[in-house]
């Protein structure tokens, strides 16, 4: 494996990374590891495991935000037959890498924090749809869950008790859109993935049309501290409403790009100058991406702005799955955003014509402002296009996020835009090959 | 004569069991045709369908939804290249005309002529804090250089280095051993898929 970049011996994910071969069952169970598990089969309720993450205040980490407790007391207890957790592991938001990490490092506090849930929702099932690129982290998931079923930890009978409790795989075959949750169980259950309507939401007709709970992989690698140490533990860190810690990907024109866990409140000037290590020499500030490429931007002027995923939302961004991605003056943010928006245009999939349109309008408009052809026009054309993508007009996030890139690049880079457009010209020299 | 070797239908055949439902297994199923072929062809896709009672047109559309699955010839050793923003900010685009230049093609998709390798732009692979990154032989290559794409290159040139065969196996079968055995008390509970009779493949 590579040399891993990022935190090791933080507070609460990256606890134990420091120790070596903390991948193995023996390692992992030396350190405390499947002691929160061992304790939910053998001691807790089902409401006493959603009452323990409620106190922490746990939020989810894929993206949504929404409190990890709250969407598993959705998940119907009366229902009679079968129920799952499904783990969204098909991390691929551009600039974010730290499921990866966390699997990479740690795949035993998956397993574990997926079988907590699955017994959280009175389920015996929990299925990790991990993205196809992802073969590592793959393969030393297949390993750990091996293990525990070897040491009994998973099985009909963990730690002895009756609660049936297993966790499987998923490959995903490459697409964005799978990142979405019910796009992702379409493809879980073999369909091309396309996000499905809601109502009914997946907590009453998920996987294979019974009742699920979809989690990131970060969201349940927390779950097993938060059970050794408490809800309230957990709660002592972070902000008044946004709990915890979380980790970050730095990326771009940064000294140290890496995935870095953060309590959460900390500055963004803390986490690209100081753990990120600062800019490359000679080189400034331009502009960042908060949470994924899907976050609208922050200008440099903004660098003291908190990791408080409330604030965040306040400013009209957020915290998203915690991709951030540094630019710095030696690039051009118009052909940055053009990168991003042929990102969008083909991850798109297709379902939602202000998506599936607006995408490729906006790729083409860049194209024609790249090729030194754009005009008045071309800006009024990316403002309407925007607006089109974004308000709801969509079943999922995808077009919102495209319309934002293109939003959020403009109102704080409009004098790129008209050098573009209007001048024919770039103020960046060293520019992006092409975008 | 089918395009599927026989005893892979058979293993295609028995993908289903392994799912609450058996339209899950058509990806799985598509991912052991393509590694026995290398990339989907239309007969193949259609055995595929026949050996999962599906229909051939849903198959297909499935294939082609997702990237990682190829309906065109590619090449042995394929490059999977990002060049979403992170990597691009630091240099993927030189990386992926450099890799042009070492494998012998003008553009990506297109076949070395010696038949070993094609290359991709892909989008974000989720490995940031590496940029620039790529994809072979079901691995990732970190902090790229143009001397570090010549020996990825030049290693799978030579005689005794060319292999995916060595490369970590990517079939859904190989997580059989990390699986509790069907009939336990979880696996009760699923539905069973519907499977009365088998069909002959192709």
């Amino acid at each position: 494996m590579a040399e891993q970049r990022g935190t090791v011996g933080g507070p609460v994910l990256t606890e134990w990374f420091a120790t070596p071969d903390l991948h193995k069952l023996a390692t992992y169970e030396k350190l405390g590891g499947y002691a929160a598990l061992r304790k939910v089969v053998t001691s807790m309720t089902a409401q006493q495991v959603i009452d323990e993450v409620k106190g922490s205040g746990l939020r989810g980490r894929g993206g949504a935000d929404f409190p990890t407790a709250m969407k598993w007391s959705f998940v119907p207890k009366d229902h009679p037959g079968p129920k799952y957790i499904v783990v969204n592991a098909d991390e691929s938001e551009p600039g974010s890498a730290k499921d990866r990490y966390l699997m990479e490092n740690s795949p035993h506090a998956l397993v574990e924090g997926a079988a907590i849930a699955s017994f959280a929702i009175g389920g015996h099932q929990a299925w990790i749809y991990i993205r196809g690129e992802y073969d590592l982290p793959y393969e030393m998931l297949q390993e750990a869950i091996a293990e525990a079923h070897a040491k009994g930890y998973l099985g009909d009978h963990p730690f002895g008790t009756d609660h049936a409790l297993d966790v499987r795989l998923y490959r995903g075959h490459g697409a964005y859109i799978c990142g979405e949750e019910t796009a992702l169980l379409e493809s879980l259950e073999g369909k091309r993935a396309q996000p499905r309507s809601r109502p009914p939401f997946p907590a009453i007709k998920g996987a294979w049309g019974l009742p699920t709970a979809v989690n990131n992989v970060e969201t349940l690698s927390t779950v097993p501290w938060i059970i050794r140490n408490g809800g309230a533990e957990y709660a002592k860190r972070g902000t008044e409403k946004a709990k915890g810690t979380r980790m970050v990907t730095v990326s771009g024109d940064v000294k140290k790009p890496g995935n870095y866990e953060i309590v959460i409140g900390v500055t963004y000037r803390h986490i690209i100058e100081e753990l990120a290590g600062g800019y490359l020499p000679g080189r400034k500030l331009k502009v960042f991406w908060p949470g994924g490429s899907s976050a609208k931007v922050l200008p440099a002027s903004m660098i003291d702005t908190s990791t408080d995923l409330d604030g965040l939302k306040a400013l009209g961004t957020m915290g998203g799955s915690g991709g951030i991605i540094v630019m710095d003056d030696s690039h051009c943010v118009v052909k940055g955003a053009a990168r991003l928006l042929r990102f969008y245009a083909h991850e798109s999939c297709g379902k939602c014509t202000p998506c599936r349109v607006g995408g490729n309008w906006a790729v083409r408009t860049y194209d024609r402002i790249l090729a030194n052809e754009g005009s008045q026009l071309e800006l009024g054309v990316l403002e309407r296009v925007a607006d089109g993508l974004q308000n709801g007009r969509c079943l999922c996030g995808l077009g919102d996020a495209a319309g934002w890139v293109i939003e959020s690049t403009m109102r704080h880079f409009h004098d790129e835009y008209e050098d573009h457009c209007l001048r024919h010209t770039c103020n960046v020299g060293a520019a992006l090959a092409h975008a | 004569m089918s395009a599927l070797s026989p005893h892979l239908l058979e293993e295609i055949k028995a993908l289903p069991a392994r799912y609450p439902q058996p339209r899950s297994a058509v990806m799985p199923a598509l991912d052991l045709a393509q590694e026995e072929l290398g990339y989907l062809t239309p007969e193949a896709m259609s055995e595929v369908a026949v050996a999962l009672q599906l229909d051939p047109g849903y198959v297909e559309g499935v294939a082609t939804f997702y990237t990682l699955f190829h309906l065109e010839p590619i090449g042995k050793h394929r490059f999977y290249v990002c060049t979403n923003l992170s990597c691009t900010l630091r240099g993927a685009e030189e990386i992926v005309e450099h890799l042009r230049g070492a494998i012998g093609v003008k553009e990506a998709g297109e076949v070395s002529k010696d038949g070993l390798f094609s290359y991709e732009e892909v989008e974000c692979m989720g490995a940031c804090e590496y940029a620039p990154m790529l994809r072979v032989d079901h691995r990732y290559h970190y902090d790229l250089t143009n001397e570090k794409i010549d020996a990825l290159v030049a290693e799978r040139k030579s005689p005794a280095a060319v292999r995916p065969a060595s490369a970590p196996h990517p079939s859904p079968l190989s997580e059989r051993g990390a699986l509790r055995a069907p009939g336990s008390d979880g696996e009760r509970e699923l539905p069973k898929p519907k499977r009365t009779r088998k069909k002959a493949g192709g």
